[in-house]
């Protein structure tokens, strides 16, 4: 019983999955959903980097505890567990949204990427993530990931962005070492540009 | 930067190939050994590690300044399910977050209704104290000769107040430990900035001996000295539920908790009385300092006068004021900022009463010439001879430089190093240290591979965990310092060995042989391919360093780091917001091992001293006590958008470029101060008191809030 009302769920879910994502909001479904959910584990289905993961979650689950405690990714990182840091950022249907703010069961159907899903499955590096280690913008990398998964969606749809869209794009990201210049020369070179800072030992 | 009207960064020649780094870096191009583990989200952080079956563990905590607790249903919460341990022992508690019991459970979500089925009621008890201002009785008196010395001067006396706000550490990774528990041994996994150390009690908390644990640490997501205690009190419950239900366990404190339980730097409060002549010269006075602490005193030190300035005689006093607030930790470079704040803001507030720049009274007070060098080439590099004398600007827009100087001396700490050579030609540089974010397991390899000669892709670096030779902890800025003699000893101990086995089979004289190029060579000339010289090596070499206390007082090649810091910003007197538009941060820290790994060092320290500045502030409410920011989004700190255009300098000279010297701490002691300067000058009131936030500039524009 649970598990059929679930999969309808997790069906109309999917239909939403799209306009939940672009709104950038974690809404429920309207129409045919059950009024009543949970409070006991029920069946999900995440499919996360182009691999589907099967898993039972309670259905306050968020997608951030899905993914580090369900799908055993753990690249994405909770930080703040509300909305503040950046540091759970994930791209839902190429969308980015913070996972932390986002229930699991809503993104059922949806195609979620995140950190580990930067590179080709060949293990080439994106860009971006080249131009990360190259200009040395990651201390201790814990905000790391919330920042590529914020550039990789900026890149997607700026191909040159200026230095305020990129700050406006990772104004939700907090870095507590301070590496925002170096971020921000990354994400310059990897769009082409020339970066702010490139101090040479002369 | 991030506006666009602001014409100054827009038109900033680039800065690629501007000869700003003077001097040389072991190795300018390298990139930090463990970023495509960082970049592609593999590195395993101590809170990524979910071993199946873990109990799930969270601390029982006051909700107020003082308070006990009246009720608390701990039947209940053992009644959850999942739920299979609850245990208050406490009743009272004095800081918001104080710990009084935990509860644990087979899940996250067990865990988060066994929480709530304990519906504490507490009761407040009484008033607390939530500032420094609340704890001082009196205005203390000046001693005798200070107060003759400012009574003879006249009106050539500056009487002033500054104050700082507590600063939490905010390490992304929170703190805790997961004990993965294997029946008869354990693996600990702590964020921690002392893997050595954080063996230490957790033999007897796990019921285990020794050599049937390790701690491993391969990655932190920073700590800033809020780490250096060991496994915690955080890795102790864990290790002693784990022991007691014998599973693995996790606690990792969630974000309210790491702002009120895990360490800040204490506010502060310097009430400067100097007096001093015409020229500017200083001729002496009183500091008295106080220190906002919690409620067990101690740890509120703050540092001035900083011995960097000639400041004639001075005396001090400090006192620490417990507050009903969480306990102070050491944070990068404790006590400095707020005491560099006072100083350098002071010397401008004297400055401008003898109608001296600001600069060229520093010039003649600095005590070391290089940093009086590093002083004068900051200047030059922001354009100091555009700075407007203060308040001399019109407009709701007003322009303004400051700067502020700093250094760090050379702490020891005991460092084992091992290189070892296998028979395939692979390296491997061996010490338990950790890499908290500063780039220490990079160093360790450059280091390494330079002492041996061979590429630094031939060395892999171990370090973070416990079973390794001890490595020093990461406090004081001692582990490059302290690490690189060591791996260079062990390094050249290695090679020496290879080349002696090189020696043996081909008659050629050891000390004629070197390794350089993947080859062992004689006079320049290809003896022997590297891996075909560690083919020779019967099992493996192992190559030992040690640097102790004792070495350290021997090292003449290293000392003291200093530096210099220059900001350019604007003030809206309007809004009251500042916007910081340069910041030049010349630092020294002797040779440099890794020329990007270091400039970041300086990036993030002027970051953080920033956000200092600006924003930061611990907020206790007055009447309970209860911290009303313990999250990412009212407690601010500097985001993308408040960012500066930041240049590092590496400078280094003559005997100061033999050896490494600290440079975690130094380049974020100034940069508050330097940036209360400006604001003064583009303002012409000083606004005494940190964060500098719109409020204060507004109130001290309309002229209260200039002396508070
Ligand atoms: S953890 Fe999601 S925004 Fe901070
Ligand atoms: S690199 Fe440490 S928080 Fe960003």
């Amino acid at each position: 019983m649970q598990s059929l009302g679930v999969s309808a769920a997790a069906a109309s879910v999917a239909a939403n999955a799209e306009a939940t994502a672009k709104s950038g909001r974690a809404g429920g479904s309207d129409g045919d959903a059950p009024s009543v959910m949970g409070p006991n584990p029920i069946d999900l289905t995440l499919t996360v980097n182009g691999v589907k993961h099967a898993m039972k979650v309670e259905p306050c689950t968020t997608l951030l505890e899905a993914l580090r405690l369900h799908a055993g990714l753990t690249g994405t990182k909770e930080i703040c567990d509300r909305g503040s840091c950046g540091g759970c950022s994930v791209l839902i249907d190429g969308v980015l949204a913070v996972s932390c703010l986002m229930l699991a069961i809503d993104c059922a159907g949806a195609s979620i990427t995140t950190v580990e899903g930067l590179a080709k499955a060949d293990g080439t590096l994106h860009p971006l993530q080249e131009a990360f280690i190259r200009h040395d913008a990651l201390q201790c990398g814990y905000c790391t990931p919330g920042f590529l998964v914020a550039g990789a969606w900026l890149m997607a749809s700026t191909p040159k962005p200026t230095l305020p869209q990129i700050q406006q794009a990772m104004a939700g990201n907090i870095c507590r070492c301070g590496t925002y210049t170096n971020i921000f020369n990354a994400v310059l070179e990897a769009t082409g540009q020339r970066p702010l800072i490139d101090g040479t030992i002369a | 930067m991030s506006n666009q009207a602001n014409t100054d960064a827009a038109t900033l020649p680039p800065l690629a190939n501007r000869p700003l780094n003077i001097g040389s870096s072991m190795n300018d191009d390298a990139s930090r050994l463990d970023a495509l583990a960082k970049v592609t989200g593999a590195a395993k952080y101590g809170r990524d590690v979910h071993p199946a079956n873990a109990l799930y563990i969270a601390f029982v905590r006051c909700p107020f300044g003082a308070a006990t607790l009246e009720s608390c249903d701990v039947d209940a919460a053992r009644a959850v399910p999942g739920v299979v341990e609850a245990d208050v022992s406490k009743r009272q508690g004095n800081y918001h977050g104080a710990t009084v019991g935990h509860v644990a459970a087979d899940s996250p979500l067990s865990l988060r209704r066994g929480m709530a089925a304990l519906a504490c009621r507490w009761k407040r008890k009484g008033d607390v104290v939530t500032t420094i201002e609340q704890g001082i009785e009196a205005e203390p008196e000046l001693p005798v000769d200070a107060k003759a010395m400012i009574e003879q001067a006249g009106d050539r006396t500056l009487d002033a107040t500054y104050s700082t706000e507590v600063q939490t550490h905010s390490s992304l990774e929170t703190h805790g430990a997961c004990v993965d528990h294997k029946g008869d041994s354990a693996v600990v996994y702590v964020s921690t900035q002392g893997t050595s150390s954080a063996r230490d009690g957790l033999d007897e908390a796990l019921g285990l001996p020794a050599s049937k644990f390790e701690v491993v640490c391969e990655y932190v997501g920073g700590g800033f000295g809020s780490k250096l205690n060991g496994a915690g009190k955080e890795g102790m419950l864990a290790a002693r539920i784990a022991a007691k239900h014998k599973r693995s366990a996790y606690l990792f404190v969630n974000r309210a908790e790491e702002h009120l339980d895990t360490g800040n730097r204490p506010s502060s409060r310097t009430r400067v009385r100097v007096a001093f002549e015409a020229d500017g010269t200083i001729k002496g006075g009183h500091i008295q300092t106080w220190g906002g602490v919690g409620p067990n005193r101690g740890g509120g030190g703050v540092n001035v006068p900083s011995g960097r300035y000639r400041l004639g005689q001075i005396t001090t006093a400090h006192a620490d004021i417990s507050l009903n607030g969480g306990m102070p930790r050491a944070f990068r470079a404790p006590g400095h900022p707020q005491g560099a704040f006072a100083e350098e803001l002071m010397l401008d507030e004297v400055a401008a009463r003898c109608g001296l720049d600001p600069l060229a009274l520093r010039l003649r007070l600095i005590k070391a010439d290089a940093i009086r060098e590093m002083a004068e080439l900051g200047a030059r590099l922001i354009g100091w001879d555009k700075r407007l004398v203060n308040g001399a600007q019109a407009g709701p827009i007003r322009r303004g430089m400051g700067m502020g100087v700093t250094s760090w001396g050379r702490f020891p700490s005991s460092v084992d190093a091992e290189v070892v050579v296998n028979r395939d030609g692979s390296v491997e540089a061996r010490t338990g240290t950790q890499d908290i974010g500063t780039g220490q397991r990079t160093v360790v390899g450059i280091v390494t591979a330079d002492a041996m000669g061979v590429p630094l892709e031939a060395v892999t670096v171990r370090i973070g965990r416990s079973t390794l030779p001890p490595g020093p902890g990461s406090g004081g800025s001692v582990t490059t310092v302290n690490s690189a003699p060591a791996f260079m000893e062990a390094g050249k101990a290695a090679a020496t060995q290879v080349l002696e086995l090189v020696a043996g089979r081909t008659g050629a004289p050891v000390n004629e042989l070197t390794i350089a190029g993947g080859e062992v060579r004689r006079n320049g000339a290809k003896v022997m391919a590297w891996k075909d010289a560690c083919a020779l090596i019967p099992d493996t070499i192992i190559g030992k360093g040690r640097n102790t206390q004792k070495t350290v007082a021997a090292d003449k090649t290293t000392g003291t780091s200093g530096g210099a810091q220059f900001v350019d910003l604007d003030v809206d007197v309007e809004t009251g917001v500042v916007k910081v538009h340069r910041i030049v941060a010349v630092q020294a820290c002797g040779r440099v091992v890794s020329r990007k790994l270091a400039e970041s060092q300086v990036i993030g320290g002027v970051i953080q001293g920033l956000s200092y500045a600006l924003f930061e502030h611990r907020l206790l409410d007055r009447q309970t006590g209860a911290m009303v920011n313990p999250n990412l989004e009212w407690y601010k700190i500097a985001g993308p958008k408040d960012m500066p255009l930041i240049e590092p300098v590496l400078w280094s000279k003559d005997k100061e470029a033999a050896g490494p010297r600290p440079l975690g701490e130094p380049p974020t002691i100034p940069t508050a101060g330097a940036i209360a300067c400006a604001i003064y000058n583009a303002i012409g009131v000083p606004v005494r008191s940190l964060p500098i936030t719109p409020d204060k500039v507004l109130a001290a524009m309309a002229g209260k809030g200039g002396a508070k």
